[in-house]
């Protein structure tokens, strides 16, 4: 296997690759920044080009794409309060907190060091770890699956801080919202009141974009109109304001202390994330929400969260993209692709002639030696180049809203049409942004509606087979190790958590 | 590099286009116009059927006129996309690439506004044989232990058969109806889950189709047990069908270029000639064989005889189980 290394090594370093791999990169970190649009369109869009391309250098364009699809999310997340990705909703939490309190590049710069730390981390856990994760992996079936969503649930909404009952309402509302559609297990159409488009249910990005994004737009716009009425009302405000406003970059500056005061959370996050990655169908999203509910339990700062905390930022961001490499490894292991990023992976192995599976590595040794390479100095030059960009970005987001705003709302109506080529999404989109706009109104936070939304397809469908599997005997549900322990986890911190931290307040 | 892609697709058309300037016979008897042709799958990107329109979109170009974009539209089940080219302009520039279950069960089983009449096949580029599997350490390991098994304890056995009513669950329903065997029939989100259930010792049985299993199965880390076709597939070679071991059992799908039926006959006769031409290209075979994609291309007179006789075949199974009446 070694004499393969020194040729991966050139294949993976030679002047060609790296430049697609930059390419791929500042595509991604783009792409991902406008709301709507991901990484895995882009990828999807140019999965093709495998045809066209040397092995080497179009996994190295796809793998730049996805990586900076990965961090680009969390610009926009922080920047206009839109996760520009699925993954990246639990960075919008903390990261546009932070913006408004006028820190945007602080929030950013930490969002980028944690992403790369977690998908560094992820990417030597799937070169090194793939098999025995994946067998632990596969050892996941319906009811450990079922608990592990459960966890989450619970673990996000139930530990809102003082809002239990609200974060319990909207996780459910969100449940309710993903159960529009078809039934997975009986093909019988539900809550879709006679409207045939909505069989096929509702897709997330346009009620990911809708609740965060939409909601925030209407409310900046309204704010904006009000302010005018204001100003012509009394002509004592200032006329001409900068275009920038009052923004000062030099202040906002990440510290080195701030930095290593963040540090705990990342690795919490590149924990969960590269775990919760390896499992076929859990998801970026689900990692990142987990990763932050955990580092807030076990911050200590964790009233900062919320409010703009750096950690949440760290958790949320170093979560999502800790899944990035061990997402590949089911594809790896066994040749189940575990994700939709993994499923486009294997379809651009399939177009270059290369079938996804254990045999993989020694069929085309020196292919995947160099992606194993390329996975890993993809993110120094994500680093490189983003660093570069992010002064940019974040002067971007202190943009004044009049101006901002129309343009995220197009970009953000564009990018859901393109996102499934239907009209329907960019009326859900408005639907949920309408719906974003009465939930923030009364307070109700928007996290564990999001979360509900993204865990119940699949926590129904593992509750279901789990019962059919156990011909519908309810103690099937604790038949595993697995699954106990993660109740046992889940009661112990809830009581935990609700009994004797809250007397400390 | 979109771009770049894009615009060297146009110079190819703009060369394609002025060598047919030449060639006036070509040019004069295309009954398509110069915008580009867009191939509709009702699937996500990645699937087997994108990758297979694909080769198609990759190489027609130079024998059909236009370009060729291959257009995904997953929403509504699918149904999004069979709308969309419903209600295309029938010239031939917009067709449906779909298996059976969008366009036949869905005929059936949807509120549709369209009936099964209102599609005319253009041409058929494969058949995919759905194949009964398990992991080599289960005690199931052929038809007739499995037959054996649920005869001695009915409705025991956990299948996995990805969607409900699809391609690799009706040949189950079939199976069962002709044999009066019972399973418990445990739906997945597809091929993916369906298969780490099985490797992971969570279910029995599963159904999928031969390529995604065919170098496992090779490897000795998955089983083959059967096939429901008329004959063993070219990848699965030492698999027997179920009609080998004496149940008569067949229920292939296949992957179908659909237009509406008032496109007219001389354009459906265009597009099925330059696309069979299309595919029978050395580029378009050595594609197809990088991505076991097994394109064997039927005439739009065959395809049609094998469309009218699945949707026969799926009423009927779909009748028996109640489904519809």
């Amino acid at each position: 296997m070694l004499e393969s290394f020194i040729p991966a090594l050139m294949l993976a370093f030679s002047p060609e690759v790296i430049l697609y791999v930059a390419i791929g990169v500042f595509m991604g970190v783009t792409l991902g920044a406008i709301p709507g649009l991901s990484g895995d369109m882009a990828i999807a869009i140019l999965l093709p080009i495998v045809f066209f391309l040397e092995p080497a250098a179009a996994l190295g364009l796809l793998t730049g794409i996805y990586k900076g699809g990965m961090f680009g999310g969390s610009i926009s997340a922080i920047s206009f309060g839109v996760p520009g990705t699925p993954g990246s909703a639990a960075t919008a939490i903390d990261g546009y907190q932070a913006k408004l309190k006028g820190t945007p590049n602080k929030a950013l710069m930490t969002a980028l060091y944690s992403s790369v730390i977690g998908d560094s981390t992820s990417d030597l856990v799937l070169i090194f770890l793939a098999l025995p994760l994946a067998i632990v992996a596969l050892t996941f079936g319906p009811v450990e699956f079922f608990a592990l969503y459960a966890f989450s649930l619970l673990l996000i909404s139930a530990l809102t801080k003082g809002k239990v009952a609200k974060g319990v309402a909207m996780a459910a509302l969100g449940v309710l919202l993903a159960m529009i559609g078809r039934d997975p297990m009986g093909g019988t159409l539900r809550l879709t009141f006679g409207i045939p488009e909505l069989a096929g249910g509702l897709a997330l990005i346009p009620v990911l974009v809708g609740i965060f994004a939409v909601s925030e737009l209407i409310i900046q716009l309204s704010k904006a109109w009000m302010e005018r009425a204001e100003r012509i009302m009394d002509d004592t405000r200032q006329r001409a304001q900068s275009l920038l406003g009052d923004y000062d970059a030099s202040k906002d500056k990440l510290t080195f202390s701030e930095f290593r005061f963040t540090l705990k959370a990342t690795w919490i996050g590149t924990t969960m994330g590269t775990l919760i990655g390896a499992l076929p169908g859990a998801g970026s999203s689900l990692a990142a929400f987990i990763s932050y509910g955990l580092a807030q339990r076990f911050s200590r700062k964790g009233d900062e969260f919320g409010k703009g905390s750096l950690e949440g930022v760290a958790a949320a961001e170093a979560g999502n993209s800790a899944t990035s490499g061990s997402t590949l490894i089911p594809l790896f292991a066994f040749g189940i692709p575990g994700s939709a990023t993994a499923a486009l992976f294997g379809a651009a192995f399939i177009l270059m002639g290369m079938t996804p599976g254990p045999r993989l590595i020694y069929d085309h040794t020196e292919v995947i030696y160099a992606l194993f390479l390329i996975l890993i100095y993809a993110n120094f030059i994500n680093l490189f180049l983003s660093q570069f960009l992010l002064p940019f970005y974040s002067k971007i987001a202190m943009i004044q809203s009049r101006i901002l705003l129309p343009i995220v709302c197009v970009l953000a109506i564009l990018g859901t049409f393109a996102a499934g080529n239907s009209v329907i999404d960019v009326w859900v989109l408005l639907f949920a942004g309408f719906l974003g706009v009465v939930l923030r109104m009364f307070n109700f936070p928007l996290a564990p509606l999001i979360l509900g939304f993204i865990v119940a397809p699949g926590a129904e469908r593992a509750l279901r087979q789990s019962l059919l599997i156990g011909r519908g005997d309810w103690m099937h549900l604790l038949s595993s190790p697995i699954a106990i322990g993660l109740y046992t986890v889940a009661a112990i911190m809830i009581l935990t958590f609700t009994l004797v931290l809250r007397d400390k307040k | 590099m979109f771009h770049k892609m894009t615009n060297s697709n146009k110079v190819a058309v703009t060369v394609v286009a002025s060598m047919m300037a030449f060639a006036p016979g070509v040019a004069a008897a295309s009954p398509l116009s110069n915008d580009p042709i867009r191939l509709v799958i009702p699937f996500g990107p990645g699937g087997g059927s994108d990758i297979t329109a694909r080769v198609l979109s990759a190489t027609a170009p130079e024998f059909c006129g236009p370009r060729i974009d291959v257009v995904s539209m997953s929403g509504a089940a699918g149904l999004e996309a069979v709308n969309f080219v419903r209600n295309a302009e029938p010239n031939g520039h917009t067709l449906l690439v779909t298996d059976y279950g969008p366009i036949v069960t869905s005929g059936f089983v949807d509120d549709v506004d369209w009936s099964h009449d209102d599609w005319q096949p253009v041409m058929n580029f494969t058949e995919w044989l759905p194949t009964v599997y398990t992991r080599p350490d289960h005690p199931i390991q052929t038809i007739d232990d499995w037959v054996t098994a649920a005869t001695e304890e009915p409705a025991t056995i956990t299948f996995g058969h990805a969607s409900p009513l699809g391609l690799v669950h009706l040949p189950l329903i079939l199976f069962e109806s002709v044999t009066g065997l019972e399973n418990i029939h445990v739906p997945t989100s597809g091929g993916g889950e369906t298969r780490s259930l099985i490797m992971g010792g969570h279910i029995d049985l599963g159904m999928t189709l031969p390529p995604s299993i065919a170098s496992e199965v090779a490897a000795g880390e998955l089983t083959a047990l059967g096939i429901f076709s008329e004959e063993r597939s070219p990848v699965l070679p030492d698999t027997p069908t179920f009609r080998e071991a004496g149940y008569d059992v067949v229920l292939p799908a296949w992957l179908m270029i659909f237009a509406t039926s008032d496109v007219p006959s001389e354009t459906v006769e265009h597009l099925q000639d330059c696309f069979m031409e299309a595919l029978a290209s050395p580029t378009a075979v050595a594609m197809s064989d990088r991505v076991n994609a097994g394109i064997e291309p039927l005439n739009a007179a065959d395809s049609t005889r094998l469309y009218q006789n699945t949707v026969e075949n799926i009423g009927n199974i779909l009748r028996d189980i109640g489904e519809i009446d």
